[in-house]
């Protein structure tokens, strides 16, 4: 329901009418807040045709029935749910949706109680009811700028009975019955296919079933794993390359989190190529926010499984390093903080010097922020430990960065971090400090030298201008 | 080259009038020898009053004051130290006043960072008002004079004079050298024309010039400083110095430093780790993998991604072979 905003004041000069706890973020309302007030949006494209009402003959309860005749029981209502129900269309068909509800809960009970009612009759009758409640094609998106940070997602309408048949199929698999053996006949490339494409579900709700399923299956199918890695590859580079829309990068990439966990030792090729080729370029994506925490998480899961990687991942960082956002060069910098958090000193030495040229200019940017975050890396045990080991290498890189912005930048907070830092490099290094600071100074010296004989250069050419103007003049004879 | 006997004459004089005087900035010798057995809860102790003098070096570097400001703020220090029984809790007020009366004194008056900066950026707990008082009381009891004589006068003057007779290297490496054999307590002990003689006895050992060696009995000579005196601090000097180019940490105060962070950056911090996911591991089976009975329903010939066809699954490279350790 709209809710009902104040009328303005009616007088000339009135003040603006403001919406009621808006969260003003630097001096402007968010985009969300405002929405907040509309209805949340649902679609849906489970569209029947138009005809007769739907008719479903009611039938017994399962617990109602002797054991022998449950199983039958149950595929007659695997078979009722087969049908689909328009939700956009509030109205219709009320009774028969609430009987499909209840159906659909009986069985999820079922399913997770009862014993020896899974004949191999049952797979094929789960898998057609699934596949019909929830294979379908996505609806387009409501407003052609959805922006997936700002903007609340359409909801799929239809969830009521969605939300019963995902939970009865990650039943259905968890079961301790279920033998994967018989199912793959039925729950093969085709299917997970289907079940991937639904991953670009606006519905995060929706979305967070999905992850549970296809990370259940990809646990019990061997034969099909690596068919699901494939074409998580395609879905990610198509995105990365191509379209750089998909909803469900993060679900994805948190279902590979717990496979990267699961890699045997030493690493397969295709796994390293998979981290270098997809989730490196992952980065580079303007919608990085939505999923950077799973991204994040995979590569440091790589990078303890095989610290040799750690070059390439760095290196690969540096080469996307964001450049005009300064919201993402942020999450790099928290993302680098991890990485180094587990990085071994025989990695660090080699990769020391191109990212301590990153982090000098991290730390001499203007954007408050990013010189926050990478001035707190010094906050850090273990990197300053790795700091100290390598101070010679280091320091000279940090140094002239460090010591210009104590000086000039505009932020307070900065400069008290800065000393921090100087403060900590004095400590490690007092001679190799004492050494940078002496040529620092001589250096800034000559640069004003400079500076001041350019500009009476100028100066005498000026006067020489002056002079050779008054002559061509021809106001003072010559 | 001149004369040996040519320490030029005008800064022989110079000398010598500033040994007249460095008496006067001396901290009484039983003060420091107070300080130095005092233990750490009874009264200022050695260790804390180096730690105090390392920050006040650091601020030093930090604030881009000169040297000077730095050695005569350590004088002050030690000399009031050693007329006034003081409280360990007082002792960074003290230090950071000294060295903003330093600073007036010594620097030039834009350059000078105001009161307020110097307590935030120190990080310390007391205030501005409690900082001016304190300068009262310091200029009450001290002869606060802007031509003190120190080590660093010393210094000075012992470089230019050999400069113009030898190629030495220089001066900035022995004004660092000099701020960090100040940190220690010990040193406050030696006249600053012995000091500043074995910093430089010591330094310039090394080019083993026979010249230099005749150079520095002179200034022995006309200052009256002793073998036995100039060799116990040249002991003690090159000790520190070794310590001082060491590559080992040194953390001599124990007072961590404070990391205030803006309040969106502080949230960042929390919610940054995504350290256990939902989903359980699944671990990886090699043998397992590369079998598929499901070849018979390969799309991968159908779809056209850049990746090139699959063959059975988990045989074929998901690349060109552009990878291989």
């Amino acid at each position: 329901m709209m809710g009902d905003r104040p009328s303005p004041p009616r007088a000339m000069s009135s003040a603006p009418t403001s919406s009621p706890s808006v969260d003003k973020v630097d001096g402007f309302s968010r985009k969300s807040v405002r929405k907040a007030k509309q209805k949340r949006s649902q679609s849906s494209s489970q569209f029947r045709s138009q005809g007769k009402p739907i008719e479903l003959t009611p039938l017994p309860l399962l617990k109602d029935v002797p054991v022998p005749e449950q199983p039958e029981l149950f595929l007659k209502k695997l078979q009722q749910c087969c049908t689909v129900f328009d939700f956009m269309d509030t109205l219709s068909d009320l009774k028969m949706k609430e009987y499909k509800r209840s159906t659909l809960n009986e069985l999820v009970d079922y399913v997770t109680i009862s014993r020896g009612y899974l004949t191999e009759q049952a797979y094929p009758e789960v898998v057609k009811m699934v596949s019909h409640n929830i294979f379908r094609t996505l609806p387009p998106s409501d407003s052609n700028e959805f922006d997936p940070e700002e903007d609340e997602p359409t909801l799929e309408a239809s969830w009521p009975h969605l939300q019963l048949v995902y939970e009865f199929f990650i039943r259905f698999l968890e079961s301790q019955e279920f033998q994967p053996s018989i199912a793959k006949k039925y729950i093969d490339q085709k299917f997970v296919l289907q079940l991937l494409e639904l991953f670009d579900s606006e519905d995060p709700r929706e979305r967070d079933y999905l992850k549970t399923v296809l990370h259940r299956i990809y646990g019990k199918f061997l034969g099909l794993r690596a068919f699901i890695r494939k074409q998580i590859n395609n879905i990610f580079l198509r995105f990365v390359y191509e379209t750089e829309h998909f909803n469900g990068v993060a679900e994805l990439l948190e279902i590979l989190g717990s496979i990267i966990n699961g890699f045997a030792l030493p690493l397969k090729a295709e796994h390293k190529q998979f981290l270098v080729k997809v989730l490196i370029p992952l980065h580079t994506v303007r919608s990085l926010s939505l999923f950077h925490a799973q991204l994040a998480y995979c590569i440091v899961q790589f990078l303890e499984k095989d610290p040799t990687l750690t070059e390439p991942v760095i290196r690969g960082l540096l080469k996307f390093w964001p450049k005009t956002c300064s919201q993402k060069e942020v999450m790099f910098l928290g993302e680098l903080e991890e990485i180094l958090d587990v990085i071994e000193p025989t990695q660090f030495v080699k990769i020391q010097e191109p990212l301590f040229k990153q982090i000098s200019r991290c730390v001499s940017s203007p954007h408050f922020q990013v010189a926050e975050r990478a001035l707190y890396y010094w906050n850090n045990e273990y990197i300053m430990s790795l700091i100290e080991e390598n101070s010679s290498v280091i320091l000279p890189i940090m140094f002239a960065s460090l010591y210009r912005i104590s000086k000039e930048h505009w932020n307070p907070a900065i400069v008290a971090l800065v000393y921090n830092v100087l403060k900590a490099f004095m400590e490690m290094n007092s001679t190799l400090f004492d050494e940078l600071t002496a040529t620092y100074k001589s250096d800034r010296q000559r640069e004003k030298k400079k500076e001041k004989e350019r500009e009476e250069l100028w100066k005498k050419l000026e006067d020489l201008e002056l002079k050779r103007g008054l002559r061509s003049d021809g106001i003072i004879p010559t | 080259m001149r004369d040996l006997q040519g320490i030029d004459s005008l800064l022989l004089n110079e000398l010598k009038s500033c040994c007249a005087k460095e008496y006067n900035f001396l901290p009484r010798e039983a003060g420091l020898n107070l300080i130095e057995i005092n233990a750490i809860h009874s009264g200022v102790s050695a260790k804390c009053r180096d730690g105090k003098v390392e920050e006040l070096r650091s601020l030093t570097s930090f604030f881009g004051y000169r040297t000077q400001t730095f050695v005569q703020a350590v004088n002050l220090l030690d000399r009031f130290l050693t007329i006034m029984k003081v409280q360990p809790k007082h002792v960074p007020c003290i230090g950071v006043c000294c060295l903003h009366i330093a600073a007036k004194m010594v620097e030039e008056e834009s350059n000078v960072s105001p009161t307020h900066e110097l307590i935030r950026i120190s990080q310390s707990r007391f205030t501005v008002s409690d900082l001016n008082r304190m300068e009262k009381i310091i200029s009450e009891k001290l002869s606060v004079d802007p031509d003190m004589v120190t080590a660093l006068t010393f210094l000075h003057l012992y470089h230019s004079a050999i400069g113009s007779l030898e190629e030495i290297p220089s001066i900035g490496r022995l004004e660092a050298q000099l701020k960090a054999c100040l940190c220690r307590l010990v040193f406050s002990k030696a006249k600053p024309s012995v000091l500043a003689l074995s910093l430089i006895a010591q330094e310039f050992e090394v080019l083993q010039s026979a010249t230099l060696l005749k150079i520095i009995q002179q200034f022995q000579k006309h200052l009256k400083i002793g073998d036995s005196e100039l060799l116990h601090w040249k002991e003690l000097v090159t000790k520190c110095m070794m310590e001082y180019r060491s590559s080992e940490c040194n953390k001599p105060d124990n007072k961590k430093l404070v990391w205030i962070v803006s309040r969106r950056t502080a949230q960042s911090l929390q919610t940054y780790h995504f350290s256990v996911p939902g989903l359980p591991t699944i671990p990886e089976m090699s043998w397992d993998e590369s079998e598929s009975e499901d070849s018979c329903e390969d799309l991968s010939s159908v779809d056209s991604s850049p990746c090139g066809s699959l063959g059975s699954d988990g045989e074929g490279a998901f690349f060109p072979s552009l990878f291989h350790h």
